[in-house]
């Protein structure tokens, strides 16, 4: 059973040009209710709903008519959660994040409840629930640790052009046209802004392909209306160390499978 | 002081770095033009150049794309050509004698460029063949933290405030001077030329110099002959260049080298030249020429030694190696830096 609450405190967004994220409120906020007010703490995902919703602010100071916003959704599966849910209404409300809805449902239909509210890109940190997802056509990325948790002015977004990350999944044309979608909106948004001081940076890597692999890929994103801000060709070299200092805030990229043709 | 490379750890981080290695291997034992997979970081020479140290940059407006790529811009005075070429002979060499080492030397393009810019400069690579096939084009960040990430031996730079930054991180660095006129370079031995004091050593001396003139300077050099200097900012890439001849010299090709280094020193042989070379001797590295030049100009010299590249900390030297075609490498380091021509400059006001 699916249900969706409002978010009363924020104006919901044009349902049509709106970026529709959707993330796993376990990841965005610690189980254990802090201090007596009953408001969560911080999770691993929170400074990524900050950096979502900076984008959103300046996209408006940009244009105060802009549609083109990210649409954030905090969706809940897990049943001790929704029995606190007034609990998870009330934190997001008092750290002011910009949620338009909160989705509860079961592990069985929560895929359901995405497709129901148009989710574009769906963000956890449980690898079972973006594999599932990911394999029903729905854009999924894992928050692991290489994604940064540290407070950020900009949001980094990673694309992996010839990743190996999930040799297990592979990726479906529905996927791909998911993800091709998504960052054509990323890039449109991204042109909202001039090269320095954007709040919002695409990042390319290529793990092991060489110079033309990569080459390839940013004339693939190019056409696709994506500029890239940063682009890192490691022809082998450990990633480990390299996403450290990357610090994206999400990594798309088992959808981008031929992306350096 | 960025040291010898840590030796792995054993964590799970390992496996996934394998698998990153195979999959890049299979790439390119897949790739029909016959490129070799560059070298694993931990064990490569790493050198990282600036793309301004390469090409002829032309400060690129990031319009729209062009339909067509635009022509390659073409490589500064030919730098990347002979020194690519006297690198890349090095490696080969090696893989002939140590077919399984990763103890090669690694070209990573590091560059402050948009990635907008990249096609244009992959495109440029591609033309003039160089052997490069990682970079970063961080659009503005640092180069700090990828520099670290790849281990880098080596960082050159035009730009001075980097080269700063990565001296003050531990990093081997300096800033490029290019001469207007070309010197006939070797593509079959890498030559590099190193000042001593700031350079390979610590600027402990230099201060002598600076603040108590020289005849203080050679005394105390006598004095403490069989003290080792401490290190300076190129001492670890100098051990680098000397982990690779050494592999040369266990197959017997100690005459046939491709890799020769020099020593260029003001200091001169008789007064304060044994501390250079014990110091070096303590530390286990070999020069293969020490030249004293007891406070005689170094551009002459430098144009009948013919380095690719020559390392020195005081500007004054710089622009004398330059101006007589040496490609010279300013390490901005130590108390050199205060000075011009042997005088205290004056330090403007800090803005903040």
């Amino acid at each position: 059973m699916v249900s969706t609450v409002q978010n009363t405190d924020v104006k919901q967004k044009e349902s049509d040009h709106a970026v529709v994220v959707a993330v796993a409120s376990r990841a965005v906020f610690e189980p254990e209710a802090q201090g007596g007010d009953n408001v969560y703490a911080e999770g691993v995902a929170f400074p990524l709903l900050q950096a979502l919703q900076k984008v959103n602010e300046r996209l408006l100071e940009e244009n105060s008519a802009e549609s083109l916003l990210f649409d954030i959704v905090l969706i809940t599966t897990d049943s001790q959660q929704q029995q606190q849910s007034s609990h998870l209404i009330s934190s997001t409300k008092h750290y002011g994040l910009e949620v338009s809805r909160f989705c509860f449902s079961t592990e069985e239909d929560f895929i359901e409840s995405l497709l129901q509210n148009n989710v574009q890109l769906f963000l956890s940190t449980d690898r079972n629930e973006v594999s599932q997802t990911s394999q029903k056509g729905v854009l999924s990325a894992l928050l692991d640790e290489y994604t940064t948790s540290c407070p950020s002015e900009q949001l980094r977004v990673l694309f992996c052009g010839d990743a190996v990350i999930r040799p297990d999944t592979n990726p479906t044309p529905a996927s791909r046209q998911a993800a091709q979608s998504f960052s054509a909106q990323l890039g449109k948004m991204r042109q909202r802004f001039g090269m320095s001081d954007s709040p919002l940076s695409i990042v390319l890597m290529t793990s092991c392909g060489g110079r033309d692999s990569c080459g390839g890929a940013l004339r693939t994103l190019r056409s696709l209306g994506i500029s890239v801000d940063e682009a890192y060709c490691l022809a082998g070299s450990p990633r480990g160390p390299i996403l450290s200092v990357l610090r994206p805030h999400f990594v798309l990229s088992d959808c981008f499978s031929g992306l350096e043709d | 002081m960025s040291e010898m490379k840590p030796s792995d750890v054993a964590t799970v981080e390992d496996s996934s770095q394998e698998k990153d290695w195979a999959a890049a291997k299979a790439f390119f034992d897949n790739l029909k033009s016959n490129k070799p997979i560059p070298p694993k970081p931990q064990f490569a020479v790493s050198i990282a150049v600036s793309s301004r140290t390469v090409f002829n940059m032309v400060r690129l407006e990031v319009a729209a794309p062009p339909p067509h790529p635009p022509l390659p811009t073409p490589p500064v005075n030919n730098f990347p050509l002979e020194s690519e070429l006297a690198l890349m002979n090095v490696n080969s060499r090696l893989r002939e004698l140590y077919p399984d080492s990763e103890e090669l030397f690694d070209v990573i393009l590091m560059t402050n460029n948009p990635a907008q810019v990249g096609v244009r400069l992959i495109n440029s690579i591609n033309h003039y063949d160089l052997t490069i096939e990682r970079f970063c084009m961080t659009g503005g960040q640092s180069p700090i933290g990828y520099l670290e990430a790849y281990m880098t031996n080596l960082y050159l730079s035009k730009d001075s405030d980097k080269v700063t930054e990565a001296i003050e991180a531990g990093i081997a660095a300096a800033t490029m001077f290019m001469p207007e006129k070309e010197m006939e370079l070797s593509d079959t031995q890498l030559r590099v030329a190193f000042d001593g004091d700031a350079v390979l050593f610590s600027d402990e001396s230099e201060i002598i110099v600076k603040k108590h003139g020289l005849d203080t300077f050679f005394e105390h050099e006598k004095r403490y002959e069989n003290q080792p200097l401490a290190q300076g900012p190129l001492k670890c890439f100098l051990e680098a260049l000397g982990k690779l001849q050494r592999k040369f010299y266990s197959k017997n090709e100690r005459l046939n080298c491709p890799i020769r280094t020099f020593l260029v020193t003001a200091r001169s042989a008789a007064s304060s030249g044994a501390r250079v070379l014990k110091t070096l001797r303590s530390w286990g590295l070999e020069i293969d020429e020490a030249l004293f030049l007891a406070g005689a100009p170094k551009g002459p010299l430098l144009q009948k030694i013919r380095p690719h590249i020559f390392f020195d900390d005081q500007m004054f030297h710089i622009e004398g190696a330059k101006d007589l075609g040496t490609i010279a490498a300013h390490v901005p380091y130590g108390i050199g830096q205060k000075y011009h021509k042997g005088k205290l400059i004056e330090q403007p006001a800090k803005n903040e």
